[in-house]
């Protein structure tokens, strides 16, 4: 609530500060986790293995950031890795089919975004709840790949289009370039542009925004969209790093991608939240796994292990932003 | 209606064909088949393998699949849904081998005859087991990378899913190979449960820690393709094996990309299982456990492998009753 104030009222260099103050804290977990990990073993801190968190975060990012603004307006998007196996399948076909990789990742793209629009439509016109809108959402399209797939894999694309998952531009991964622009783009669009506003404005409250003439469905269709398009992206530079799909390679991704929007400081009410801190968020989470690979932490303790550091690291932030 | 009445009569023309070809009981014998799920491509080779027997017996296969992959709640429903329908037999993958017994039991209540394939059910009455040892196949697949080793160097094992019976099996078998060579050292055992993309990246973040790396025993397939993706990305070489024999990891295998994967033989359990199901049917002999030999599938005999699933032959009775580890029985 405090925060949509803040939005509409408040001069840039307060804003600034505050939310740096914010920023801050959220970090601080992750800082921790890093700082322990590079006590604990000398393989973390290395340039090489910075590069592979970032890379294998880059994935998780993509999905969480689109869902980020869809949590923004106080909604929620449960069938992103649904349409990441739909997205990666037709993708895959068309790549096969036609030899044309920009065709195939046109496919990926354009069927994400269509099922983010569908869900947008359910949600603004149809006025169904987003958890089942999209919930709903999700077995159609479980249905739909799995029928299609029939249990088959697609594998084997061309070269070049591999490397947007798996090739580098001066030492650096192409997927954390594809990370780093959509971090600046979102985070410009959710803080600096009349839109991004509207859409904080809408989750902190919906009938205020309504009445002060934001034109609330578009909005809420257009988040939808996004979520659906950066899914799109995701199966994108999935196929690309994997080299192969198949109809559940979503399935594991939707609980983090959720997990991920929250760890970073959003709420599942609206209106509170950063791309940013969505981006902490899937940091912290494959800084986890990372850590406990390098541990070779029993097999048997790392599900333990990753529940205690997600609600640790949740709550350092609350205690954190409670003194400030 | 015209159009109708000549499709009438094409199929009354063809009918009495497919009586004669099929033999007079093949009318109304239907067999139902449970899997675990539509997404794990070892269950498609299942159910391709119970439909490949069925028609050559002359027999009707309908698959009952649960939507949410490992659904137990699905599963038993569709038990129930099963149980009103009345199929002639039922083939039977637990989606979980102990939370299923109750369902099993509904259908023993019921008196249709079942067969129990892949998973073996803690519980329930069944013409039969037909399955393979996913011990003995993490062993045999483990030891064949250990000697193309040359029983030396540095390995990784990728586990599936913890808690789950395939996975505490073949796991088991890797580390009993690796304990057989005293000069190869476990390096480390972390789950990527059983997917691909955790495959990728837990190996990736296991090169980070570990410069030498030589052999990968991975618990499946998309694991092990996942884990040559990261070896590839990082310039890196190893030898990987992976389980099931998918047809991906025949391609991989040709490409000398994977060096081995252990067959689970699907596409045969379900032959062999459909077979029994309609023997009994029959009243012919069947055999009451099948627990089929491990395969290495590799580049030197990946050649019967590499067809579709459905130009594939099951094995004839002979030979079926050949694998089974019991003496033949003749049902009542």
């Amino acid at each position: 609530m405090s925060l949509a104030g803040d939005v509409s009222a408040g001069t840039p260099r307060i804003h600034l500060s505050k939310d740096m103050q914010q920023l801050l804290y959220r970090l601080l977990a992750a800082g921790l986790l890093c700082v322990a990990l590079s006590v604990a073993t000398d393989a973390f801190f290395t340039a090489n293995n910075i590069l592979n968190v970032l890379r294998q975060a880059s994935l998780l990012f993509f999905l969480a950031s689109g869902l980020t603004l869809v949590i923004l307006t106080g909604g929620l998007d449960l069938s992103v890795g649904a349409n990441i196996g739909l997205s990666a399948c037709l993708a895959a076909t068309v790549i096969k089919a036609t030899g044309s990789p920009a065709l195939g990742t046109l496919t990926g793209l354009a069927s994400g975004c269509a099922i983010g629009i569908c869900n947008g439509l359910m949600v603004a016109k149809l006025r169904i709840p987003s958890f089942i809108a999209t919930y709903g959402m999700l077995w159609v399209l479980h249905g739909v790949t799995y029928y299609y797939m029939a249990g088959e894999t697609i594998h084997g694309f061309p070269p070049g289009f591999r490397h947007i998952g798996s090739g580098y531009f001066l030492g650096i991964p192409i997927p954390v370039y594809l990370m780093i622009g959509f971090l600046i783009a979102g985070t410009v669009f959710a803080q600096r542009t009349v839109w991004g506003q509207q859409i904080y404005a809408i989750g902190a409250n919906p009938m205020a925004a309504r009445l002060s003439g934001i034109p609330v469905d578009r909005r809420l269709i257009l988040v939808y969209a996004f979520s659906g398009a950066m899914a799109g992206v995701a199966s994108i530079v999935f196929l690309a790093r994997l080299n192969s799909a198949e109809g559940d390679i979503g399935e594991a991704m939707t609980l983090p991608a959720i997990a991920a929007v929250l760890i970073g400081g959003a709420s599942l009410f609206g209106g509170v939240g950063s791309v940013f801190g969505t981006f902490v968020g899937a940091l912290i989470l494959t800084l986890v796994l990372n850590g406990m690979n390098l541990l070779a932490v029993n097999a048997s303790w790392q599900p333990l292990v990753t529940g205690v550091i997600v609600i640790f690291a949740v709550w350092l932030d609350m205690v954190g932003r409670k003194r400030s | 209606m015209n159009k109708l009445k000549s499709n009438f009569r094409l199929i009354a023309a063809a009918l009495p064909v497919a009586l004669l070809s099929t033999g007079a009981l093949a009318a109304d014998e239907t067999i139902a088949v449970f899997t675990k799920n539509q997404t794990n491509p070892y269950f498609q080779t299942v159910r391709v393998g119970a439909e490949v027997a069925a028609k050559s017996m002359g027999a009707k296969v309908v698959h009952y699949i649960p939507t949410k992959p490992d659904s137990i709640p699905e599963q038993l429903s569709q038990i129930e849904d099963v149980i009103v329908k009345k199929p002639s037999a039922i083939v039977f993958v637990p989606v979980d081998y102990k939370a299923m017994v109750p369902g099993v039991e509904q259908i023993n209540d019921a008196k249709i005859p079942v067969v129990n394939v892949t998973d073996r059910s803690a519980g329930g009455k069944f013409l039969a087991f037909v399955g393979a040892d996913d011990y003995s196949l993490g062993l045999e697949t483990g030891r064949y990378l250990l000697k193309e080793m040359g029983g030396k160097g540095n390995v990784v094992i990728l586990e599936g899913v913890k808690g789950s019976l395939t996975n505490i099996d073949r796991v088991r078998g890797f580390n009993d190979a690796i304990k057989e060579n005293k000069d190869v050292k476990l390096l480390a055992s972390q789950p990527a449960n059983y997917q691909r993309l955790q495959g990728l990246q837990v190996m990736e973040n296991l090169m980070q820690s570990h410069p030498q790396i030589d052999g990968v025993l991975a618990a499946n397939d998309a694991m092990a393709i996942g884990a040559i993706e990261a070896l590839d990305g990082a310039n890196r070489k190893a030898k990987v094996i992976g389980i099931n024999g998918t047809k991906e990891a025949i391609d991989a295998i040709k490409a000398g990309k994977l060096l081995a994967s252990g067959d689970y033989n699907g596409f045969v359990q379900g032959c062999i299982g459909t077979m029994v199901a309609i023997r009994s049917l029959r009243n012919e002999a069947i055999v009451n456990e099948v627990v089929l030999k491990p395969t290495v599938v590799n580049a030197s005999n990946y050649q019967p492998y590499d067809v579709p699933l459905e130009a594939r032959t099951c094995p004839s009775w002979a030979d079926a009753a050949a694998m089974a580890t019991k003496a033949p029985t003749k049902t009542n």
